[in-house]
């Protein structure tokens, strides 16, 4: 992620002061969330559904 | 209290009296509740200001509370099995009238009108709260030097970390300033304490114990749970703060358990799965954490265990995934404050939060997606073997003043593949480091199995006595 496109998007999060006041801080945060994003395999089958996100065996 | 009674009492001191040692012998009427409160106090005064545990200590009001408990109990009017025993609260749980900081500049002045749901059915059980405890800023950031208060400092050795984020409750369980705390656990915040000061943490499955009244750091992650220094202690804990939570949207509907019903069973007969690969490729682990290891699995095939190994996903796509979840969750919750209050958080929970807005939605349903496939895959594992036996820590804590070594060791670990997939979780003291800090193990159950895990747990702290191990601090 480049400086233009972490602007880009801090801006459209309201990340204005942010931007102006930490920099640093907002430019490792974006590497940390493209890394993650990067390392994630995505699963073979296209349909699969991720709902719903939390379902501890059946007791719920 | 008479003096022939207070003769009869454990001989243990008084701040490493267990809890259920200490419920036994104030309902016995040997241990007076106003007693033990004076010996922790004055424990604390004289060792907190070196290990930084607390927050706020709520002193004078525990004194109080003691007092009423051992008038209670001496008109015969017990109020559970918990009588009198102090506990220490994470600041992220809400106390009634004393304040939920979160260990941050933001919530500073913050005063909780309410008990949590967890707080308050320890106080059911007849628990006595004496403070609230540091944590790193939003269960988060830390170990951070730029908070209001300084972090909590690990008892074996001043100069380590403790863990976190429940640091103050892993600190001051291990250094006999409370027999019990509450923690959470998002990405291992109550096991990576547990396993940095050498006592027992238990996560819990997703659901048992309710969340209302916690400060939230990601929804479909977040898992509160006891911190002692003895498995039957976590076990006592657990049994008072389980239990469905109407207003809790993650609450389980399940009845809970007898956690210590099955304590003293042993392993015989039992399948353990050893998953190896998490600390042999996955993220090769400190020889001396791998011989730990191997010795508790030896010693769970001595007292009649069966072991074999398992293969998990690798602990690297776990973590990726609870990465995206939790951080995504996290900014929802936290994005009004980063957009307005940025300089008022510390430097480490800012990056961490503020990866969340760089996250893109896509990535949230992927991460999702993967979720629900590695909850098949430990549920599938789990069908062949009883309990998984897993490294918690790939390393003992490193000095807290190196931030180097802090990010290069903080994230290795194999405790967030059961956040992400809720699956109950234990960890606990594997045995000492060459320079005597605690080496740490980790067992894995079933959904709402705790039993069984307090079980395996209860065997290995009996063969080998890390209950009764206590780090070199007065």
């Amino acid at each position: 992620m480049d400086k233009a496109e972490i602007d880009v998007l801090a801006r459209r999060a309201g990340l204005q002061k942010a931007q102006l006041e930490f920099p640093d801080d907002l430019a490792a945060a974006a590497k940390q969330a493209a890394e993650a994003a990067a390392n994630m395999k995505p699963l073979d089958d296209q349909r699969a559904e991720p709902w719903p996100p939390m379902r501890a065996g059946s007791g719920l | 209290m008479a003096a022939d009674a207070r003769r009869k009492r454990p001989v243990t001191d008084l701040h490493f009296l267990s809890a259920t040692q200490a419920a036994a012998a104030i309902a016995a009427r040997t241990l007076s509740p106003v007693e033990l409160m004076q010996a922790l106090l004055q424990r604390i005064w004289r060792l907190d200001p070196r290990l930084n545990v607390f927050i706020q200590l709520d002193g004078e009001a525990a004194l109080a509370a003691a007092r009423a408990a051992e008038a209670e109990i001496m008109a015969g009017r017990p109020r559970g099995p918990l009588h009198g025993v102090p506990v220490g609260i994470k600041d992220i749980i809400d106390v009634a009238g004393l304040p939920t900081t979160c260990h941050s500049k933001i919530l500073r002045g913050n005063i909780a009108k309410a008990d949590a749901v967890c707080v308050a059915k320890l106080r059911q059980a007849g628990a006595i709260v004496l403070g609230k405890l540091s944590t790193h800023e939003f269960a988060i950031g830390g170990p951070s030097f730029d908070l209001p208060w300084p972090p909590a400092r690990n008892p074996w050795n001043r100069d380590h970390h403790p863990g976190g984020s429940s640091s103050g409750s892993g600190a001051g369980v291990a250094a006999g300033l409370f027999p019990m705390a509450l923690g959470s656990d998002t990405g291992g915040s109550v096991r990576n304490p547990a396993s940095c000061c050498g006592i027992v943490g238990l996560k819990p499955t997703y659901g048992l114990v309710s969340r209302r009244g916690v400060f939230p750091l990601s929804f479909t992650l977040d898992h509160v749970g006891p911190m002692t220094r003895t498995v039957a202690d976590n076990a006592l804990m657990l049994e008072a703060i389980a239990g469905h939570d109407p207003l809790d949207p993650g609450s389980a509907a399940g009845v809970p358990g007898r956690y210590a019903a099955r304590l003293d069973r042993g392993v015989r007969g039992l399948r353990v799965g050893f998953v190896r690969h998490f600390h042999e490729t996955d993220q090769p682990a400190d020889p001396a954490v791998t011989a730990a290891l191997e010795q508790v699995a030896r010693c769970l095939q001595e007292e009649g265990a069966d072991l074999r190994d398992v293969t998990l996903p690798a602990l690297g796509a776990f973590r990726d995934v609870n990465r995206i979840i939790l951080q995504s969750e996290a900014w929802a919750i936290h994005a009004p404050w980063l957009r307005e209050r940025p300089g008022d958080y510390g430097q480490l929970a800012r990056r961490r939060l503020l990866a969340g807005a760089f996250m893109a939605a896509g990535d949230y349903v992927e991460a999702q997606r993967l979720r629900t496939s590695m909850i098949a895959r430990v549920e599938e594992a789990l069908r062949d073997v009883d309990v998984l036996l897993c490294a918690s820590s790939m390393d003992p804590a490193c000095r807290i003043d190196n931030p180097a070594d802090i990010e290069r060791t903080y994230p290795r670990q194999a405790r967030v593949p059961f956040n992400v997939t809720g699956h109950p979780a234990i960890a606990m003291m594997a045995g000492l480091s060459a320079n005597g800090l605690p080496l740490s193990v980790q067992f894995v159950g079933r959904y709402f199995d705790e039993a069984l895990l307090f079980q395996v747990a209860r065997a290995w702290e009996k063969a080998t006595g890390t209950d009764g191990k206590h780090p070199p601090i007065e």
